[in-house]
């Protein structure tokens, strides 16, 4: 029961993602669900497995749904329908994947701030060249994911 | 994970942020990673990865090395 339950947030979540851009609120995961807004916060923690949702330490509302941002980055996702907030460069291309469609990047060069718009599609690498850093190594992206 | 437009902005970025470098990867590997990495969450099916699976999925990219190993 409880996995058929954290399936049924998970889904709901990224459902919710697709169609508005923005993740749902704890309020309407629980509404959706029939669960106290305090079973959907604890259960939304339980989800915190690798890189998939992550609530933010304050609120108890998503704060990320990989490779979804709730909040404003420097990597906005556009797709055909609705546009979308990604975590870091990673990210910004593992939406396309989720979304499954040829999505527009808009973003900037981290170091000089040059705007730079890319298209990104499901079936081959974006046609500009580009550098992606990780400034950690893999052992220690999970010790603190807002900083990774 | 930043994107810049190339090595030598990355360079003048760690300097001026008096940052460690790790490690650079050209966006077209990082899409392949993301093609990799990203399934569907909405997926009945869907479940987190691995350790091991999460590992294979950075060798299957060419991310291979200490700096690439993910927890144990």
């Amino acid at each position: 029961m409880k996995n058929e339950i954290d399936t049924q947030i998970r889904v709901f979540v990224y459902d919710h993602l697709m169609a508005h851009g923005n993740p749902p609120a704890v309020a309407e995961i629980a509404n959706h669900l029939s669960l106290t807004a305090g079973d959907a916060k604890a259960r939304l923690v339980s989800l915190k497995i690798g890189k998939t949702i992550l609530v933010h330490p304050d609120t108890g509302e998503v704060w990320m749904a990989g490779p979804f941002s709730a909040s404003r980055t420097q990597y906005r996702v556009v797709g055909s329908r609705t546009s979308w907030w990604a975590n870091c460069a990673w990210d910004m291309l593992g939406v396309a994947m989720i979304a499954r469609e040829s999505v527009r990047i808009d973003t900037h060069c981290t170091d000089c701030d040059d705007p730079w718009t890319m298209t990104a599609p499901t079936h081959a690498p974006p046609a500009q060249e580009g550098i992606v850093h990780f400034l950690l190594p893999a052992r220690k992206w999970y010790e603190d994911i807002g900083f990774t | 994970m930043s994107l810049f437009r190339s090595e030598e902005h990355v360079e003048r970025w760690l300097r001026t942020q008096a940052r460690d470098p790790g490690m650079s990867v050209p966006l077209a590997q990082v899409w392949a990673l993301a093609k990799a990495w990203y399934t569907d969450p909405r997926s009945e099916d869907w479940r987190p990865r691995t350790r091991d699976e999460s590992q294979a999925v950075l060798t299957s990219v060419g991310l291979t090395g200490d700096f690439w190993e993910l927890p144990r």
